[in-house]
């Protein structure tokens, strides 16, 4: 998850990888696009070597981890999962191998579900990512909307309140807040639907997105979508206490960025009327870090994400990396893993792109 | 040993994305179907598979018992004497033979009758994939006599067949529907998928939707030669034990599995009802008699000292109402339990005696137990604690060494470990399989107990003469004397027996527990 | 838009921001705590692993905060709770600043290959949810307070590497350090004069910041049983058996609440700092582990 609001590479473009000054005729944005998109892959192929190496490392044996006692007792048994797992290879040939597989989408079978990973995965993204979505669409409403606010009356009170309010966002622990959430919503108060996506008397629709809300709308059953809805709200509050905050300080020093910029003072000494300078020029400067650090909060909310699902069974990516982790189920932690990083890097590399695009600088370093 | 309970809620993937929603009747048309003569029944899923013959889990068995028949079973929660289901059996006088015969009409959901290929298949098949459950028809020949007669001839005298016969791994399997849907009697069995999507067994349900991390729905076998079922239709859904409550409390589930005794003793009465016995779990300590791994703790009169210095009342207090002190390791319903044991018993003056005259110095004691596992809704990492501090008082240190099971059960099997918390339950209801906690057997070898360990012999002539043993007298005491020599020389403290609780809508009536299969759906009303 | 891009060094008046109500809030409650962690035994009512029959009592006035399921005090186990977590996350902070700075450092100055190796590392972590990683980590080398650290360390030095190595870059290239090297002062020397105070406040500032993550990771790892073990008094372990007794709903209120509470004063004294040492790190939000 990103540990700050800058982009993973960003840096790397003013630095590290400074390229030797671009000859004439090459166009450099193409150019540095094309770096760009080379580091990615190269970042992308370190994710599948570091998940590799990483459940390689564990000491446990995840065959008990999977089969009975009495199984795990008969040598024939043992070997006969060891085979159908390709556990019983070299580590640098069940790398090659997983590589292999990796090309055909095909990421192993896991240990616990007894399916295609990928399968599995099909099921548990959509799960997290209508959790993500929806926490995201409240945050940056509510989020951008306080820290605007808070940048163009910048004034002591509206300003502590954006802190207060961001900080004890990021300051309660997200396992603790789910559970005051889930007890007072639903043990105490019995007003939100507690666990799951949808209740069980309803019969889910066909999935074409993977999203509940999204389904039962194309299907037509308006009470399946709301109880769906239902469903979002709790989680959904728990991680959007987060977000918000980190939405709302972010958007707040990008406006106030903004503002000290000439082109704003220029517009305003040119007597433009105040509301036309606010929109388009102060929100039009500050909309792409905005932008950015809502794409990359997407991938923090992943974190926030695998405790609030334990709590609230929620079967989303969350959910399957923690039983995975502690069942030693390797192939599923992989597809976790891949799939996770390789979202960040992608997102990563768009939030690049749209720098170079906008900021000519940055591509002529 | 089943694996059980996992404390957090259960398994991974997004629920029921690829249930087929929308029966065909609905046409897909407007709101979903309202609940109707649906039956909800709240589990802590372990479920990973429906295949039967792959299945080992307590889910799998609840979900396999509403789906497929087995040649024999169980009346109700009396897992002593099985009965004809199926088939009705006899055993050759010196336990080898047991010959299954037919009885009366089964039907597989396509009309086609139950025979003893049918069996055949089934149990090869069980046997030929290696799966977690082929260890049960270890050493048995499966061979048909003729359309209504199949032997099962085991190399050794085998007086527990009978008893292993109704576990539902042994789930009878349609051979021609199987064997179509790449069904084979070897490891290149590839039916699994194919019955994780639909049902070839005889009893009253079948799988209508599946989704081993979330839910599974059940409709009914049209075919079925029984008495038809009061529900069309039941929801096996996953819940985790908190939400179970509420649940059933709302009347959004009319069953709750998992819940334990504390949770459960209020909601006795009003709209909900609780149905509680003794499970057939067994928690027990066990000490390493290696002295490489084990040290202090392999010395006889360590483990003597720590049988006296548990405070087994209290134990079973935190284990809540209902749960029981096993005299020995053979849980309380099963033929050969032993009711209570002097060796066993809460003595803090007998703990110091022993525990001066044994070898131990006061040196701390690793003590290994699995941190996200709830027996019958009783948390092992509750239980150790109390361990931890009644084993202070009679001045034993031990440090708690919680892993998550799969890697805590790793480090118990290897043998090498010095001592923890554990829990066994049953594969089948025979006191046979008990003898895994015997030295130089699968349990045993986890404590580095071989018969050439210190006392040892003993038990093993013990052991030999409970084998021998014919008819359920006989060999109740024969192991009974086993339990109590293992009780003076062996490394195993059984610990408590918890309750399992179960909770219904009040008016729920048919709901009997079963220590293996949990209960039978079809009986509910 | 780096984490910081100018370097100045350090200034020294109070500037206003450590002046603001909220620093003050914070400090307070931070001092308040560090108290507790000195005094700890004087200030517990009972003995934090004492176990009764009394189990999961409900507030009263021999027990303020309740008890547990095993019938401990939950008070005392709150304020014992305090010495773990409060000086561990202070040594896993300390450990992880170390580490990631001296790598960025090394990074920074030596460039190339050595740099290339270890920035790219740092993004391939980075690449990783944090609690993921650290539950695989954690749950390889089995539940314990060394191996919590450990994976810990393994999922946090990354950013200091990053903001060190931005900082020396930036040092590097500045007149004074370039004149010095030309006049013949040796790295290391120009290191120590230049570099290293530099350096110094925003890391300083981070190490803040990042004390509440520490100890919001290590509750978290130990909430999902692969932290501390127990009877240890750690909080996130006492909210995990919380879970199991929702009708008893102290005993994960006040674990919880105390974590809150520490997170929160440390949050406002780093945010404060950073705003003081230098006002554009502002613009780098407020990290989070959990």
């Amino acid at each position: 998850m990103p540990r700050s609001g800058e982009p993973l590479t960003a840096e790397v473009a003013g630095a590290a990888t400074v390229p030797p000054a671009p000859r004439r005729g090459r166009h450099p944005l193409l150019r540095y696009v094309s770096i760009r998109l080379g580091i990615s892959v190269l970042l992308v192929w370190g994710v599948t070597l570091v998940t590799f190496v990483m459940t390689n490392l564990v000491p446990a044996d995840p065959v008990t981890a999977v089969l009975g006692d009495a199984a795990a007792a008969d040598p024939e048994v043992v070997a006969q999962f060891r085979r159908e797992l390709g556990l019983d290879r070299s580590l640098p040939e069940q790398y090659l191998l997983y590589l292999q597989r990796l090309l055909h989408l095909d990421l192993g079978t896991s240990a616990q579900t007894r399916r295609p990973v990928l399968d599995d995965l099909r099921e548990a993204v959509p799960a997290t990512a209508e959790l993500a979505l929806f926490v995201l669409l409240v945050s940056v409403v509510v989020g951008v909307g306080i820290g605007v606010f808070a940048a163009l009356r910048h004034r002591r009170f509206a300003d502590d309140v954006v802190r207060v309010v961001s900080l004890v966002g990021i300051s309660a622990p997200t396992f603790w807040l789910a559970l005051v959430v889930f007890y007072v919503g639903f043990y105490r108060l019995g007003w939100f639907p507690g666990s799951g996506r949808l209740d069980t008397q309803l019969v889910p629709p066909p999935q074409v997105t993977g999203f509940m809300t999204v389904d039962s709308l194309l299907a037509g059953q308006t009470a399946t979508f709301v109880n769906a809805l239902a469903h979002l709200l709790l989680p959904g509050l728990v991680l959007t206490l987060y977000t918000v905050g980190l939405l709302a300080r972010f958007s707040r020093s990008a406006v106030l960025d903004v503002l000290n910029q000439e082109y704003v003072t220029a517009a305003r000494a040119k007597g433009l009327p105040g509301r036309v300078v606010t929109f388009r020029y102060v929100l039009r400067g500050a909309l792409l870090p905005i932008l950015t650090v809502v794409g990359l909060s997407f991938g923090s909310l992943l974190s926030g994400a695998v405790l609030t699902e334990t709590v609230f069974v929620w079967h989303g990516l969350g959910q399957y990396a923690y039983q995975a982790a502690t069942r030693l189920d390797l192939q599923a932690v992989m597809g976790v893993g891949l799939v996770v990083g390789v979202t960040y890097i992608t997102i990563n590399f768009v939030v690049d792109l749209l720098y170079a695009v906008i900021d000519p600088r940055v591509r002529r370093q | 040993m089943r694996r059980r309970h996992f404390l957090l809620a259960s398994a991974g993937a997004a629920s029921a994305a690829t249930l087929v929603a929308c029966s065909s009747d609905d046409g897909g048309s407007g709101e979903a179907p309202a609940a109707g003569a649906a039956l909800v029944v709240d589990n802590a899923f372990d479920l990973k598979t429906a295949d039967p013959a792959r299945s080992f889990e307590l889910t799998g068995a609840l979900l396999n018992r509403q789906t497929y028949e087995t040649a024999l079973t169980f009346q109700g929660s009396d897992v002593s004497t099985p009965v004809p289901q199926i088939a009705s059996f006899t055993i050759s006088d010196d336990a080898r033979v047991v010959t299954l015969k037919i009885e009366g009409e089964h039907k597989f959901a396509d009309g086609s009758l139950v025979d003893a290929d049918d069996i055949v298949f089934s149990y090869q098949r069980l046997q030929g994939i290696k799966g977690n459950p082929s260890f049960l028809l270890d050493g048995v020949e499966v061979r048909k006599v003729d359309a209504a007669t199949v032997e099962l001839v085991s190399a050794d005298a085998n007086p527990a067949l009978p008893s292993i016969l109704p576990n539902p791994s042994l789930g009878i399997l349609n051979s021609e529907l199987v064997k179509a849907n790449g069904g084979t009697t070897d490891d290149s069995d590839g039916a699994e998928t194919f019955l994780n999507g639909q049902s070839a067994g005889s009893a009253a349900y079948q799988i209508d939707t599946l989704d081993v991390t979330s839910q599974v729905t059940l409709k009914l076998n049209p075919a079925f030669v029984g008495t038809k079922p009061t529900y069309s239709r039941i929801v096996l859904e996953n819940v985790p034990p908190a939400t179970q409550k509420i649940n059933v409390q709302s009347g959004t589930a009319q069953i709750a599995t998992d819940l334990n005794a504390e949770e459960a003793s209020g909601l006795a009465g009003g709209r909900t009802a609780v149905i509680s016995q003794a499970s057939a779990y067994m928690i027990f300590g066990w000490f390493n008699t290696d002295p490489r791994f084990g040290g202090p703790v392999s010395d006889p009169l360590f483990v003597q000292a720590v049988r006296h210095a548990l405070d087994y009342a209290q134990l079973g207090e935190l284990a809540g109402a209902g749960s029981v002190q096993p005299g020995g390791v053979v849980p309380s319903q099963f033929v050969g339990t032993l009711a209570q044991d002097p060796s066993n018993t809460y003595d803090v003056a007998a703990a110091k005696d022993l525990l001066g005259r044994s070898s131990y110095d006061g040196q701390e004691i690793q003590f290994l137990f699995s941190n996200d596992v709830a027996v019958s809704g009783v948390q092992l990492q509750i239980l150790a604690q109390a361990i931890q501090s009644q084993l202070k008082a009679v001045g034993i240190t031990i440090a708690l060494a919680p892993k998550p099971s799969a890697t805590s059960l790793d480090s118990f099997r290897s043998g090498e470990f010095q001592a923890g918390l554990a829990y066994w339950g049953p594969d089948f209801p025979d006191p046979s399989n008990y003898l895994a906690f015997t030295p130089g057997q699968n349990v045993g070898l986890r404590a580095g107990w071989t018969p050439q360990s210190a006392g040892a012999g003993e038990v093993v002539t013990l052991v030999d003469a409970a084998k021998a043993a014919s008819g359920p007298e006989a060999r109740g005491a024969a192991y009974e004397a086993l339990q109590r020599q293992m009780n003076v020389s062996g490394p195993f403290v059984p610990i408590v027996q918890p309750a399992q609780n179960v909770v219904t809508a009040a008016g729920l009536e048919g709901v009997e527990l079963n220590p293996i299969w949990t209960m039978d759906l079809a009986a509910v009303r | 838009m780096t984490l910081v891009s100018t370097t100045t060094r350090p200034r020294r008046r109070v500037p206003e921001a450590l002046r603001s109500p909220l620093t003050v809030v914070g400090v307070v409650v931070a001092a308040g705590w560090l108290l507790v962690v000195v005094l700890g035994p004087l200030l517990q009512p009972a003995d934090p692993l004492a176990q009764s029959p009394d189990r999961l009592a409900p507030l009263s006035a021999a027990h303020w905060f309740g008890t547990d399921s095993l019938g401990r005090d939950v008070l005392s186990r709150v304020i014992a709770g305090a010495r773990i977590s409060i000086p561990l996350s202070l040594l896993l902070v300390a450990l992880s600043a170390s580490v990631g700075s001296l790598l960025g450092a090394v990074a920074g100055l030596l460039g190339g290959v050595v740099d290339e190796v270890v920035m790219r590392l740092a993004d391939l972590v980075l690449a990783f949810p944090t609690i993921i990683l650290a539950m695989v980590v954690a749950a390889a080398l089995g539940p314990s307070l060394t191996n919590a650290v450990i994976a810990m360390l393994v999922v946090t030095w990354p950013q200091y590497a990053r903001v060190t190595r931005s900082l020396v870059l930036g040092a590097r290239d500045r007149e004074f350090v370039v004149a010095g090297r030309l006049l013949g002062i040796g790295w290391f020397t120009s290191l120590r004069r230049d570099v290293v105070p530099n350096v110094a406040g925003p890391v300083f500032a981070l190490t803040t910041l990042d004390f509440g993550n520490a100890i919001l990771l290590l509750s978290g790892l130990s909430f999902l049983g692969l932290g501390t073990v127990p009877p240890t008094p750690e909080w996130g372990l006492m909210v995990s058996d919380g879970v199991q007794n929702f009708t008893a709903w102290w005993v994960a209120a006040f674990p919880g609440l105390a974590i809150c509470s520490i997170v929160l004063a440390f949050n406002f004294i780093g945010d404060a700092l950073r705003d003081a040492l230098d006002p554009r790190m502002q613009k780098a939000v407020g990290s989070r582990a959990l």
